[in-house]
């Protein structure tokens, strides 16, 4: 056995585990097959490897160090290029708690025998400037932005070597959901979901642990970020209290939202991706359906503690998944003026959308069964799509993101289930392959999927991890 | 979901749907979009942003945060719109904002990992400890809480009911951000989460008996933890390395020595 240890298959699938050496400390073979449960992907990756920054001598240039065994010594550096330590890092200055010195401790800073973790950017959603030919990618698992050449693509299974990355703890992103851009003032925003809660805006040649511009304080849970050019507005989605916030494009800071979609009318049901189409002066909806037990009160209504408006409780429900519209002036508790909903429409874990406001069509990003659904903008009720985007060949997995690039004829999808993006031609249908992928990792690199995950359980009859995301 | 938990009697696995207001039981080999065996949910529930749940397997009971500052107490196949057999909550339990959940079957405890933010970089979280039939507006039998804990921002926790010791996961830290300075950053890098191990027998402001933390665990926000007595494992997930860690801790695994504290009922 080497320092990178034997490799083996797991659980039939052709995956991958490997131990390896944590600097010369005891290593600890896996005595069988584990399985990590997760609500977004059921992908299984056992190992560690290294990330730092690309030694090209160029700033513009980062990329994994592709499986480099890691030390205890490292494994600081995998701390700090998970965004969470600065660099250079001083000499660390240990917390001290009162009576701790004196008390008897048992443990300490003890290595792990064994690390499941993903060194490869998540992406998650996916943003076009077809103006200045560039591509922006959030990644929720290194929390950062990645932008790319819209025109570079794998040739192979070889990855797509980024344009800049924004990333590490002066960039003030965690768990970053979305992101958008503003071509003509060449800004990229961002927006954080369920630890951070901040939107932030950086310069387009932003790259590296940079300060945003500016940063607007957010409600928990936001989820979908949208700017209605005409209108200099953002607007914003929030999972939990099912509101849309918007906000003036300037916002920074402390500032209030301009006005707020929420309450029992307004059939948001765990809101996720949102388009603010500057066009049509209307705010299109995502919705899983979800209901929690708590009624939300009208827009109008300060939010409380969790960022959710006190109304009674009514108990939760599953609704069906939806695509709601709004007008764009909408204000608190207000039906939509259409509502994409119901078995023909496929709706399964919507996640992010883009309207094709010269064609009239929306793309949805329909998580649930890997595909990308077209329905006519202005359709409404048990609605079919006008085209569907699945099969083997398309090589769409748990799809997070999604964006028309009209200008070129064009449909950019970011996989949350495999290291990819995929560019397939803007009417493509069926299981049709796409034009060119971008890869962030070799291919085949499979993807754990965890997104700021918060529990774990021990399965002792299967000797299995769970953990939800 | 931020929460889950496995039985390995009925071979079961219990998740709460926070944004769905609901608990979902699935078999214990779910995969893929395999549906749940049974569903809680509605008004009668209570249930109204649950985080986190655990399962008295001995009892047959399911104890969850209500997600509205309180712990429900179900039958353990409990179903539909049912109500819960037992609640606490009020002012006198102390409860605010339940971020996990366990249960001693042996001793007949609920042990509450609860949080209460008092804004900016202070809180005064800590652990709560009842009696497994404590119901009502209860005070709780031992507060495991102060700046000699080092409990700021706790998640989930477990107990080794074999050795009466509660394993707890801290974050230690705020995802603040000011953006005023130099060089901001939301984590304060000196002050990365751990692994706490306390007694059920402790109580008051005193420090845990065992912890997990340090550069070298790679423990930065450490949000759950779950452990294996049989192999002396302590398993920790990262919510902010998004990375899950296994850790040979035999030592944590020891009976601890008598209680500290103020061990008041």
């Amino acid at each position: 056995m080497t320092s990178t240890s034997a490799e083996r298959s797991i659980g039939g699938k052709g995956q991958t585990k490997r131990a390896l050496d944590l600097g010369g400390t005891r290593l600890n073979t896996l005595p069988m097959p584990r399985r990590v449960l997760l609500s977004l992907a059921g992908c299984i990756l056992l190992g560690v490897v290294e990330w730092r920054p690309f030694l090209g001598g160029s700033s513009r240039a980062r990329q994994p160090l592709v499986r480099s065994p890691i030390t205890s010594s490292r494994l600081l550096a995998l701390e700090r290029e998970n965004g969470c330590l600065d660099s250079p890092t001083l000499a660390p200055v240990a917390q001290a708690w009162p009576d701790w010195a004196a008390a008897h401790i048992a443990g300490g800073d003890v290595p792990p025998t064994r690390v499941v973790a993903d060194p490869y950017p998540t992406l998650h959603s996916v943003t076009v400037d077809s103006v200045n030919d560039l591509v922006f990618m959030s990644d929720p698992n290194r929390h950062a932005v990645w932008s790319y050449d819209r025109r570079a693509s794998s040739q192979g299974p070889e990855p797509v070597t980024p344009l800049t990355g924004i990333r590490g703890p002066s960039t003030g992103m965690m768990f970053v959901a979305a992101v958008t851009v503003d071509p003509a003032a060449r800004e990229v925003y961002t927006v954080d979901n369920d630890i951070g809660d901040r939107m932030m805006v950086f310069p387009y040649d932003a790259d590296g642990n940079v300060k945003p511009k500016r940063v607007l304080n957010v409600p928990h849970q936001a989820w979908g970020l949208s700017i209605n050019w005409v209108r200099k507005e953002i607007a914003i989605s929030v999972e939990g209290p099912r509101q849309i916030v918007v906000y003036a494009q300037s916002a920074s800071g402390s500032d209030s939202p301009l006005r707020m979609i929420r309450g029992p009318r307004t059939g948001l049901g765990d809101p996720h991706g949102i388009f603010f189409d500057g066009k049509n002066n209307e705010i299109v909806v995502a919705n899983h359906g979800n209901q929690n037990g708590r009624q939300t009160l009208p827009g109008s209504v300060t939010p409380g503690r969790r960022g959710e408006a006190v109304g009674p409780i009514v108990g939760g429900r599953f609704d069906d998944p939806s695509v709601t519209v709004y007008d764009g002036e909408t204000n608190g508790d207000v039906a939509p003026v259409r509502r994409i909903q119901g078995a023909k429409t496929g709706l399964n874990w919507p996640m992010a959308l883009s309207v094709d406001i010269e064609h009239d069509e929306i793309a949805v990003a329909n998580s649930g069964d890997s595909s990308i659904r077209m329905f006519s903008r202005t359709s409404t009720g048990d609605t079919a799509p006008v085209r569907i985007i699945k099969g083997a060949r398309t090589g769409i997995r748990g799809p997070m993101g999604v964006a028309f690039d009209v200008k070129n004829d064009e449909l950019w999808v970011a996989n949350y289930g495999d290291h990819t993006a995929l560019v397939f031609g803007r009417t493509a249908s069926g299981d049709a392959a796409p034009k060119r992928i971008v890869r962030n990792a070799p291919a085949g690199s499979p993807t754990v999927g965890f997104g700021n995950p918060g529990a774990i359980a021990y399965d002792s009859k299967r000797d299995e991890l769970l953990v939800p995301n | 979901m931020h929460g889950i938990f496995y039985n390995p009697r009925d071979d079961e696995i219990v998740v709460p749907v926070a944004l769905g207001g609901a608990v979902l039981t699935l078999p214990g080999g779910a995969n893929g979009g395999d549906p749940p065996v049974r569903v809680l949910q509605g008004p009668k529930t209570g249930l109204v942003q649950p985080d986190t749940l655990y399962v008295d397997v001995a009892h047959d009971e399911m104890v969850v945060d209500s997600g509205d500052d309180s712990v429900l107490v179900f039958q353990r196949k409990a179903s539909g719109d049912t109500a819960p057999i037992r609640k606490i909550g009020g002012p006198t339990t102390q409860i605010r904002n339940i971020y996990g959940l366990s249960v001693d079957s042996v001793h007949n405890l609920i042990v509450v990992a609860n949080r209460v933010d008092l804004g900016g970089r202070e809180s005064s979280d800590g652990i709560l400890i009842f009696n497994r039939t404590d119901s009502g507006d209860v005070a709780p039998r031992a507060v495991i809480a102060g700046p000699r804990t080092g409990i700021i921002k706790i998640r989930q926790v477990v107990v080794d009911e074999e050795r009466g010791q509660i394993f707890a996961t801290i974050k230690n830290n705020f995802e603040n951000y000011d953006f005023e300075q130099e060089r901001p950053s939301p984590w304060n890098p000196d002050r990365t989460g751990f692994i706490g191990v306390w007694s059920i027998h402790d109580n008051g402001d005193v420090p845990p008996r065992g912890v997990i933390k340090g550069p070298a665990s790679s423990l930065v926000w450490p949000a759950g933890v779950a452990i294996n007595p049989r192999n002396r494992e302590v398993y920790a997930i990262d919510s902010v390395s998004n990375a899950l860690f296994m850790f040979t801790m035999p030592e944590l695994f020891k009976k601890p020595a008598s209680a500290t504290g103020d061990f008041n009922r």
